[in-house]
């Protein structure tokens, strides 16, 4: 296991000199060993860039990656001895799954005996052991995604496990075991993970630190918690949670934030925003329904209500904006129309030109 | 009418074609073998199975026989390699690989009755260009249609150069549809390039090779050209093969019937080998745990 640092790494693959149009964009990241990190954002927005360029698949246009204290940049992707899963099961099909996991073994000149004891025992674990025999060809989309992690998962000597939304193109009945899978094979084995996917649920699942990117850059990282609570921009806000994050136009006047004519109290210190359009933030799960007017209790106008299975989402209206409230599906559904809607001081947050204050 | 009445009328043209060049001929030939059809006798009598006990008994064909398994195996396993080598190389990237594969293209788009000319115009033991190099570095000349073993040589070279080209187009064609990812994955693996050419590259390739090794068996067997050309079988029947046999019983001492049992018993032969060698090369193949 290694730490993996980027030192101002940057990637083109047109070789433009305009850097804002880059694959990524020059950054400097630290991804600490043992740890787990979660890639999110949309596609195009350098994620698996960011892996290939670990892995060395893709070379740098810029900068420097080093493993611990080593510069690995000019090191070819054998010598940096990574483990990585694609996108598409990538399964070795003339090859039986034995011969799949045995595979980075014998290429390390592992004995026979040794390779049989290792292959058996992550096998195992991965849940193939009745499989070892059959062509790999014949598995099932996530049987054969699994025998990608396990090829990497049976070198014990690898700097780290690169995955690259592994589980895309699994069936939906089969994603949640496999997730379920993954997380319990990798869970204490002190592997430095890269985890890539567009799936925010996903990524809090399995992340220690998830990296929110957009466009080549990394707006926003820090544990799932801390980007759910608090994200700095309004695209975190939108990215991270379902639904996305409630942005509410208002003005500060007086030292004080209103919206749509009802005056808030915020955590946030707004002093200096004086007659400043700015935008309230805040989770649909920190929206709770009330009776009666109150303290930052506002007004809005309920107008349809979306089932999510165990929770239901009102959709209100206050002036021109929409603000949700997620509410347990026990819970009374109110009528429509005339809602009063309770937002915490503590849970509202405040952003201006799209970040936060 | 029914449906069914216009799927058959759709299909008959295509039946009545297939009759005509193929079942019929073929039952024919069946018909043939068991008469005694030949130059001054033609007609469908029934002598039972008298040309089959000859063709049994007979070690001229025998030995054309295996001297075509001989010809076959070696030619197709050297224009394999060498085509091989060939497509893995210009797969591989190289520079001007346009160039070189238009290049090796053009024994590909020669006749292979003007090839055998220009082969035997280079083998010519008089004036030829191969004894003309041997003389040129003090060594004695061969005799290149007199002798066995060079007389086979030549056809064995003359038939490598052309269907080299057909090999190596196939199996490039293999390579470039191959998918990128398990060599990325080997690479990750810490596969070196030998390693991953044996284990990777060549197993995927297995279903490509076994229909081009496939189809050149076929090929090679039907030679009958260049032998014309080249040594007209010789010296003696040293270079004679089924095909050329054939001919000779057939079309040129018209024994008809003996010429037709000989040839239901090269489909035959030729049916077993290749289902055999098939199954071989698809066993060989079969996915392995190490």
């Amino acid at each position: 296991m290694a730490s993996v640092t980027f030192s101002n790494i940057g990637q083109s693959y047109d070789l433009s000199p305009d850097e804002s149009t880059w694959a990524l964009r020059p950054i400097d990241v630290e991804f600490k060993s043992g740890l787990t990190y979660g890639l999110v954002g949309p596609s195009g927005s350098g994620k698996t860039t960011m892996l290939n360029l670990i892995s060395g698949i893709v070379k740098p246009t810029q900068g420097q990656i080093y493993f611990d204290e080593t510069d690995v940049t000019k090191m070819s992707i054998a010598q940096r001895n990574v483990a990585q899963v694609f996108q598409f099961p990538t399964i070795y099909k003339q090859m039986t799954v034995f011969g799949n996991l045995a595979f980075p073994l014998s290429c390390r000149k592992w004995s026979k005996n040794k390779i049989k004891d290792r292959v058996e025992s992550i096998a195992d674990q991965i849940g193939l052991g009745e499989t070892l025999g059959k062509s790999a060809n014949k598995l099932r989309a996530d049987e054969k995604q699994l025998v990608s992690l396990g090829r990497g998962l049976v070198r014990d000597d690898v700097t780290a496990l690169l995955m690259d939304e592994p589980l895309t193109v699994i069936d939906p009945q089969y994603k949640a075991e496999l997730r379920r899978k993954i997380k319990k094979i990798v869970a204490g084995k002190g592997i430095t993970i890269i985890y890539v996917t567009h799936d925010q649920y996903e990524a809090m699942t399995f992340a220690d630190e998830i990296l929110v990117m957009n466009v080549g850059s990394v707006v926003q990282r820090g544990q799932p918690e801390e980007l759910f609570e608090r994200p700095n921009s309004r695209y975190v806000g939108n990215f991270i949670g379902s639904p996305a994050m409630n942005f509410i136009r208002g003005v500060v006047d007086q030292g004080q934030v209103s919206i749509a004519g009802q005056r808030l109290e915020v955590s946030t210190s707004v002093t200096t925003l004086g007659g400043a359009e700015i935008e309230v933030g805040i989770r649909p799960e920190y929206v709770p329904v009330m009776e009666a007017q109150g303290p930052n209790v506002i007004t809005a106008e309920h107008i349809s209500v979306s089932d999510m299975g165990s929770t239901r989402v009102l959709n209100c209206k206050i002036g021109d904006d929409i603000i949700r409230a997620k509410i347990l599906r026990d819970q009374p559904v109110p009528k429509l129309g005339p809602i009063y809607l309770h937002l915490p001081s503590e849970k509202l947050l405040v952003y201006q030109d799209g970040e936060i204050v | 009418m029914g449906i069914n009445f216009y799927k058959r009328l759709f299909l008959l043209p295509g039946l009545l074609l297939l009759i005509a060049i193929i079942i019929f001929p073929l039952l024919f030939s069946i018909r043939v073998s068991f008469s005694s059809w030949n130059v001054s006798r033609s007609g469908l009598d029934f002598v039972g199975g008298a040309n089959w006990a000859r063709m049994w008994s007979d070690a001229d064909f025998w030995g054309a026989m295996l001297r075509l398994l001989n010809f076959g195996v070696v030619t197709t396993s050297i224009q394999y390699i060498l085509g091989f080598m060939l497509a893995h190389y210009v797969w591989q990237g190289i520079k001007s690989g346009r160039l070189f594969r238009l290049i090796w293209l053009v024994p590909l788009m020669t006749t292979p009755s003007i090839m055998a000319i220009v082969w035997r115009s280079i083998f010519r033991e008089d004036i030829g260009a191969a004894n003309g190099l041997l003389k040129s570095v003090g060594l004695s000349t061969i005799g290149w249609s007199t002798e066995i073993v060079p007389a086979m040589f030549t056809i064995y070279v003359a038939e490598i150069w052309q269907w080299t080209p057909f090999m190596f187009l196939f199996l490039l064609a293999g390579l470039l549809i191959l998918p990128k990812e398990p060599f990325l994955a080997a690479e990750i693996d810490g596969s070196s390039p030998t390693r991953t050419f044996w284990r990777i590259t060549l197993p995927l390739m297995a279903p490509i090779s076994i229909g081009a090794i496939l189809i050149r068996l076929i090929e090679s067997s039907k030679i009958f050209d260049s032998i014309f050309v080249l040594t007209s079988a010789g010296p003696g029947n040293a270079t004679e093969t089924p095909t050329y046999f054939l001919w000779k019983r057939s079309l040129t001492e018209f024994q008809i019937a003996y010429g037709a049992t000989l040839a239901l018993t090269y489909l035959i032969v030729m049916i077993i080998v290749l289902t055999i060698v098939a199954k071989v090369l698809t066993y060989i193949s079969r996915p392995r745990g190490w």
